[in-house]
């Protein structure tokens, strides 16, 4: 399936035909039952619930919860936390899409011109894909511990023990190092679809280029870049929904600390609703959250509309 | 008066209705380190004698997944499949958690009927009747003594001992780096151990007395006299003796340190001793000492409250935990674990005539015996317990300032009133 | 011409990158053979004297693995399943049914794309507490799919708009009804799509996180992510044990996909794109 097929098919076949006849919503509402039924009570309902929530106070699952009006966004426009750990989710968004986005790109490029030893590179480099980001986290948790972790004890070993750094510790440090262990996870699927891309680009492009007398460098900037331009905006709207779910790594590893240095907001919902038991604020990040991720997804829909013009 | 006695009606209706069951089957939350296998030795026995007193009844363990400092006990009793019975760290912040959030019945009337009150020490009852106007919630299982553990070996070969001064100690911990030996190895991950060390160094720079007030309310926790103990933490770490990268260990990645005698002193209670064994450390070598401190009589452990038993308001077998709650506050039951070389902590009563099998803990209870000071992280109310750990962290990886970090403390708490 | 002769010092250059990439898994797995003493040492580039397999045999008693990944696999084949039967019907009906307000359902189920996990998740608590399926695989499942019947509908039905409409027609004709129209014409020929939903649900459900995290709370119901983190968090201090149970946790799966290499990465690819 190339990707430019698809949306002049899929146009076709939403305009109506004159010779097909129309169905029921009922019999259109049996298959779709199922699907429906589920997706409602267990994602629409709790959607309006979070909106609800938002405007309530409660102490746990057990107590009541009393309607008061706007004073959970009050609090949380007031909680300095809140505001880092937008910030550090944004920065979060960032990191994912350059270290993931970026590796994978740059793997896809070097592994396209392979043959036969480009299957063995592709399946070893997607190996860390498959581990659980929790996995991921308890190991790169070891990976970064300052006295016994390989990280340390290498540079130590390699005579490099002046950079040695208190990886998780660090506040500047922190949250970049956590993402390192994400992104590392998370590359092996750009790079695949990076590598379907280029595999979709027209080799007549280079050969018209090559006849130009373009060198390797100028067929990259000109040929290959701008024939994954769709990929590239898919790859980093899908690596920022991506960064937006981020949790376990944060979770296992520093868990938002120290002092809330590496605390995102999804980390902080977890913190305000399950620790605190404070459930009307974290609605408020709650909505925040979901707030983000439409605009995200509006932003790149309009985005590859405009590419695809 | 009124409240009590619906209250007591309330808990003896739950207590029928589920009594009208056949063979019960009590499930207990703990105990802590149930996977250690003198532990598990000595707990299986507790369970076979409480079985063959009361025929019908089961005990079964449930290990703990976490504490209520993570969330974890009340996902437990939320999930409604969850104990009968709950043995967990407690302390009247993390009480406050589950109280506030009515997870947990209150057990006051007990402490009268069973004769609980007369079974713990005095002072004790008195502290815990304080602390929710009357109403108790916990019944107290072990005290915690925090204090240095530091390894006998070490000390002996350089001459070296834990003075009963803070300057002193300064210049302990100066010749221990001079002797490229770590000073202080701390794990702030562990929220627990971040304020084992932390506790103990409030206590050391401003006495038993104003800690108590600041816990209470009294005094401001951004007051002159109380921020001391947290400048002194953030003077530890500029001198290196505790290094900023800390900040990131947890508890198991810190006694790393200790137990490979990369560091001098670790902060800890009776406890440790499990993860002493676990890490196949000698405790013969382990000696124990307080905090020093530069105010006469107070160089003693910080502590409190280290671990209670809860029941959860939708305990399926309300009467059976109560009565295994009698059966572990017994003479017999007592004395049997203070003396089992799996024993961890400090018992809520005087026991005459215990000799602990492991010699540190006889160490720990002796130095115990000259009283034991208040440990915020017992004793701190529920809201302001997240803030207080992450100000440890903040102040080990050298973000805050004493003085700042104690600011956010006092915001916390004037909000928490 | 030129790209072949090329392609040794590009794998030249490739090797060194994959070797940082594969560090933590070799570490990881020479650790898990060591002592506790030796991990102790600190000393990455160090053998060890003895390989201790016995530290697997250990962890996998001691953290239950076998129930773990038992535990895991249901929970597997339960979205799986349920997957499938739910998305491929409404995937057809929203790609080949003609009924009045059939944009406004495929936009209320894109919606469920947007919305992250972490944003509904107290709500979603409650309402699974209410059914009694908190600490189930039931309650587990259906949240699961729920979560993933958006991207599930998108897949399906983008699949099934590019078979052409004559074949609905034909089977009209034939005087079959929609459902008969489904299993007996559209499935058969869906194999790319179907591989693909099984493909991401599957490994997305292996690997999840967050939702056992929330609605798992015995330890023997618990699933293979989560109960590495907490069998890594009880036992802490036995490093030996903690590194080797982690690659029992992976291990698995990476064997499951060096074996059926291209259906992985191909159905993981197509899903992606179509997504």
């Amino acid at each position: 399936m190339r990707l430019d097929d698809t949306p002049a098919r899929g146009r076709a076949a939403m305009r109506p035909s004159g010779t097909a006849s129309r169905d029921t919503l009922g019999s259109a509402l049996l298959l779709m039952a199922p699907a429906l039924a589920l997706y409602a009570v267990f994602t629409l309902l709790p959607v309006a619930l979070t909106f609800w929530l938002s405007f309530s106070q409660s102490a746990g699952f057990n107590t009541g919860a009393q309607f008061t009006g706007l004073d959970n966004y009050r609090k949380a426009a007031a909680d300095p936390i809140v505001w880092q750990s937008l910030r550090h989710t944004f920065l979060w968004l960032a990191y994912h899409v350059v270290l993931a986005g970026g590796l994978g790109l740059a793997l896809a490029l070097a592994i396209a011109r392979l043959g036969r030893s480009g299957v063995f590179f592709r399946t070893a480099f997607f190996l860390p894909h498959l581990v659980s980001l929790a996995v991921v986290g308890v190991i790169w948790a070891n990976i970064y511990d300052p006295f016994f972790g390989l990280l340390n004890t290498a540079l130590t070993g390699l005579g490099l023990g002046a950079y040695t750094q208190g990886w998780l510790s660090e506040p500047v440090l922190v949250l970049f190092s956590v993402n390192v262990a994400s992104s590392w996870q998370g590359f092996g699927l750009y790079m695949l679809l990076f590598i379907a891309g280029l595999q979709n680009i027209d080799p007549a492009l280079y050969d018209a280029a090559e006849v130009d007398g373009a060198n390797g460098f100028q067929k990259l900037i000109h040929v290959t870049l701008p024939g994954l331009s769709e990929v590239m905006t898919f790859v980093v709207s899908l690596a920022m929904i991506n960064g937006l779910k981020g949790f376990a790594t944060v979770f296992v590893m520093t868990n938002g600390g120290p002092f809330y240095q590496s605390e995102l907001i999804t980390t902080y919902i977890y913190r305000l609703a399950f620790q605190a038991q404070n459930h009307g604020q974290a609605a408020v990040l709650c909505i925040l959250l979901s707030l983000l991720a439409i605009a995200i997804t509006i932003v790149f829909n309009r985005w590859r509309a405009r590419l695809a013009r | 008066m009124f409240k009590q006695l619906v209250r007591t009606a309330a808990l003896a209706i739950v207590i029928a209705a589920s009594s009208a069951a056949g063979a019960q089957t009590l499930r207990m939350w703990g105990p802590e380190q149930i996977t250690e296998p003198l532990i598990a030795e000595l707990w299986n026995g507790i369970k076979a004698e409480f079985e063959a007193a009361n025929p019908g009844a089961k005990v079964e363990f449930i290990p703990p997944t976490g504490t209520i400092s993570n969330g974890a006990v009340q996902a437990a009793i939320q999930s409604g499949v969850g104990p009968d019975v709950i043995l967990t760290n407690s302390g009247i912040g993390r009480i406050a958690v589950v109280r506030n959030a009515k997870q947990v019945l209150p057990l006051t009337g007990e402490y009268e009927k069973r004769g609980w009150k007369d079974n713990i020490y005095p002072w004790l009852y008195s502290e815990l009747q304080r602390q929710f106007g009357g109403e108790i919630y916990e019944v107290p299982d072990g005290l915690d003594a925090l204090g240095i553990w530091y390894h006998k070996d070490m000390f002996a070969e350089r001459g070296w001992k834990i003075p009963a001064s803070w300057t002193e100690f300064a210049a302990l911990m100066k010749a221990m780096q001079t002797a490229g030996v770590q000073p202080l190895a701390i794990g702030p991950r562990t929220t627990g151990s971040a304020g084992h060390l932390f506790g103990s160094l409030l206590q050391a720079a401003s006495g038993r007395e104003a800690i108590g007030k600041a816990l209470r309310g009294e005094l401001a926790w951004d007051d002159r006299t109380i921020v001391a103990g947290a400048v002194r933490l953030r003077e530890l770490v500029e001198a290196d003796y505790i290094q900023k990268r800390m900040a990131g260990l947890d508890l198991e990645g810190a006694s790393r340190l200790w137990f490979s005698k990369r560091a001098a002193m670790f902060v800890a209670g009776p406890w440790f001793t499990a993860n002493a064994r676990k890490a196949g450390y000698d405790l013969a070598n382990a000696g124990f000492a307080a905090m020093p401190s530069d105010i006469p009589g107070e160089t003693i452990p910080t502590g409190g409250v280290g671990w209670s038993w809860l029941v959860p308001v939708n305990s399926k077998q309300p009467e059976l935990a109560l009565k295994w709650i009698d059966f572990v506050l017994s003479d017999a039951v007592m004395r049997k674990r203070a003396q089992h070389s799996a024993s961890t902590m400090i018992y809520p009563r005087e026991l005459k005539g215990i000799e602990p099998a492991t010699p540190v803990l006889k160490e720990i209870f002796a130095v115990a015996a000259g009283g034991v000071g208040y440990n915020p992280s017992v004793y701190l109310p529920g809201p302001v317990l997240d803030t207080y750990f992450q100000v440890i962290q903040g102040l080990i990886s050298a973000q805050l300032s004493g003085e700042e970090g104690m600011k956010q403390i006092q915001a916390k708490m004037s909000e928490a009133k | 011409m030129n790209r072949r002769n090329r392609e040794w010092p590009i794998a030249l250059a490739l090797a060194p990158v994959l070797v940082l990439v594969l560090a933590p898994f070799a570490w990881l797995m020479v650790s898990s053979l060591k002592t506790e003493a030796e991990i102790g040492q600190g000393a990455p580039f160090q053998w060890p004297a003895d390989l201790m397999w016995r530290n697997y045999a250990d962890a996998w008693r001691i953290g239950g693995f076998g129930e773990l990944i038992g535990n895991s696999l249901m929970n597997l084949a339960g979205v799986v399943a349920l997957t499938l039967a739910t998305c491929a019907p409404a995937g057809y009906a929203l790609a080949k049914m003609r009924f009045p307000g059939r944009e406004w359902l495929f936009y209320i189920f894109i919606f469920g794309l947007t919305i992250p996990i972490q944003a509904i998740i107290i709500p979603l608590y409650q309402v699974l507490f209410g059914l009694r399926l908190i600490d189930t695989l039931t309650g587990i499942v259906l949240a699961q799919v729920s979560n993933g019947i958006p991207f599930g509908i998108f897949l399906m039905r983008s699949f099934f708009i590019s078979v052409p409409d004559e074949l609905v027609e034909a089977g009209k004709i034939d005087g079959a009804s929609h459902v008969q129209i489904l299993t007996r014409i559209f499935l058969p020929i869906s194999l790319p799509a179907v591989q693909a939903l099984i493909v991401i649900s599957a490994l997305s459900t292996w690997n999840d996180f967050f939702l056992p995290l929330v609605v798992l709370i015995s330890p023997d119901i618990q699933t293979l992510p989560l109960g590495l983190v907490r069998f890594a968090g009880t036992y802490a201090s036995e490093y030996r044990l903690v590194f080797s149970g982690t690659v029992i946790s992976f291990l698995p799966i990476i064997l499951l996909y060096i074996l059926t290499q291209r259906r992985f990465t191909e159905g993981l690819t197509q899903g992606a794109i179509k997504g």
